[in-house]
């Protein structure tokens, strides 16, 4: 499991990274056209990009957090914990109603592992929402 | 002019990017320039702050991104509106409407 999550990771840190270096390289161009020399209009497109760091932060934890592997988990822990409910509302057998709690903790389990992922110290907390 | 800018109201950032891209799809940038075009350059918003906000809107379904080429052949990602974004616009476009003609009364009468 860890290994998907972390390439997953890998490639959508640099799509945001290419995504916001292309912003800064518009903006640079744009004031070089305007007259600025290179390292002006270099420093002007920094300053008025903000900061980069934690832009890219912010926006590869929103996207992990979107990711298709977190929306299945998220889905099918909903999905296991409904058949555990059911079965045990339905099941008159003491042993197929054990199965259902079974099933309702694994998803439990599941879904706190997406919860804990999404908030571990890799991930930005997102206290900086504009 | 710098001094004339007015911060935005939290929210609003939203709203002129969903009207910004009801128009046509846009990579980031475009977006950016849209909005301090039409506002004249009197709305301080750092170019940064759009993007975690486009990054949220695409997790609600607002906008939908994909990959293209910019105007200089450049690899660039372009956002467009969703059917759940248009729906959202038009609900927020009134809202605001509602808002500000409240305000505007308030300070009228005051």
């Amino acid at each position: 499991m860890k290994i998907p999550l972390r390439s997953n990771r890998k490639k959508t840190a640099f799509e945001v990274e290419e995504e916001l270096r292309f912003h800064i390289e518009m903006l640079e161009r744009k004031y070089a056209q305007q007259g600025m020399s290179h390292a002006q209009a270099k420093a002007a497109a920094w300053k008025r990009f903000g900061n980069l760091e934690r832009v890219k932060k912010q926006c590869v934890h929103i996207s992990l957090r979107n990711s298709l592997l977190r929306r299945v988990l998220k889905t099918a822990s909903i999905l296991i914990a409904l058949t555990g409910l059911l079965i045990y509302i339905l099941s008159s057998d003491y042993k197929v109603a054990r199965i259902g709690t079974v099933l309702i903790m694994i998803a439990v389990c599941g879904r706190l592992l997406v919860y804990v992922r999404g908030l571990s110290p890799n991930t930005h907390n997102e206290s900086a929402r504009t | 002019m710098a001094n004339e800018r007015t911060d935005l109201m939290q929210g609003t950032l939203e709203l002129l990017i969903l009207n910004t891209l009801a128009r046509e799809s846009m990579h980031g940038y475009g977006i950016v320039q849209r909005i301090h075009e039409a506002a004249e350059d009197l709305l301080k918003v750092e170019d940064g702050s759009l993007y975690p906000a486009l990054y949220r809107m695409e997790e609600r379904g607002w906008i939908k991104s994909e990959w293209g080429v910019s105007e200089n052949n450049r690899r660039a990602k372009f956002y467009k509106l969703t059917s759940k974004g248009k729906r959202k616009l038009e609900a927020e476009s009134a809202n605001w409407n509602r808002i500000s003609k409240a305000i505007t009364k308030v300070l009228q009468a005051t």
